[in-house]
């Protein structure tokens, strides 16, 4: 009884309060648009057409011969959840805050060979999907 | 008196109250000026005299990409005592212009839907086709 009481009272001078927060980042790729495209038939040109800009863009290898290829990222945030925080007003800047909203980034990638024909695409998490940004390849032959 | 503006106060501590914000990245991409961008014969300096500077160059071996971006974001709060309801949705334009190793444009991927961002509460359902269409009719390159 005394516990309910003193949460009653944190809560009532404002040092426990809650909330309930949606957030919507950029517009889900259709699992029928993705389910449409052909990898050895779709091109980069079809691909853009069917889906939109993507988010993330970057080189890849592809093929034995390690040939520049190209992986294009599509995420998307649609998440929501409760949280709350403490705050101690005696003590300066201390708080404790806690969310249920998620960290992971849903998305899609998409493979494209050196031709930039349509390889493969994966659905899932795009931070374990996409391909670690390194320094781009060198250009052989340029001047 | 005393107990009258106690109650008043007591009351108007229950009120709920909101807040809206707004917060855009970079202006939201001419649409009309993408349409005068032909894969095959435009280049990488007629993309930049259209769009201007991009946000990111990505080297692709011998090709390059260019992005331009903006975004728009909106945020609506209710407070309700020690609750608080929030939503925030944002939403991007996306260009995305691929050029060969000569720097001629190759591929235009464009997504334009800043114009599409909405305030909302949490449970509230955004984005329905007619809405974004009615939203679209109003921004000049996008409508129909």
């Amino acid at each position: 009884m005394s516990g309910w009481a003193a949460l009653a009272s944190l809560v009532l001078v404002g040092c426990v309060t809650g909330r309930f927060e949606r957030v919507t980042v950029n517009a889900p790729v259709p699992s029928a648009a993705l389910a449409g495209l052909t990898p050895g038939t779709d091109t980069l040109g079809t691909c853009l057409a069917a889906l939109g800009a993507p988010v993330t863009v970057v080189e890849c290898s592809v093929g034995p011969g390690l040939k520049s290829g190209v992986a294009i990222a599509y995420s998307w945030i649609e998440r929501s959840g409760w949280g709350f925080t403490v705050n101690v007003p005696r003590v300066n800047n201390a708080y404790f805050s806690f969310d249920s909203l998620g960290t992971d980034v849903p998305g899609c990638v998409l493979w494209f060979d050196e031709r930039l024909v349509l390889q493969r695409w994966r659905e899932g998490l795009v931070g374990s999907l996409l391909p670690a940004r390194r320094r781009p390849a060198p250009v052989l032959g340029a001047n | 008196m005393m107990k009258r503006c106690t109650v008043l106060l007591s009351l108007l501590s229950l009120l709920p109250s909101c807040w809206l914000a707004r917060g855009q990245v970079n202006e939201p991409i001419n649409a009309l000026a993408l349409q005068q961008l032909v894969p095959g014969a435009s280049t990488a300096g007629d993309v930049t005299k259209a769009l201007g500077g991009p946000v990111e160059v990505v080297q692709l071996g011998r090709r390059s990409a260019y992005l331009y971006s903006a975004s728009t974001e909106k945020t609506a709060n209710l407070f309700a005592f020690v609750l608080t309801l929030s939503n925030t949705d944002t939403r991007q334009d996306r260009v995305w212009v691929f050029f060969d190793e000569s720097d001629v444009l190759t591929h235009v991927g464009a997504t334009l839907e800043s114009h599409h961002a909405q305030y909302a509460m949490p449970w509230e359902d955004v984005h329905e086709p007619a809405d974004n269409a009615s939203r679209d009719e109003g921004r000049p390159g996008v409508g129909k």
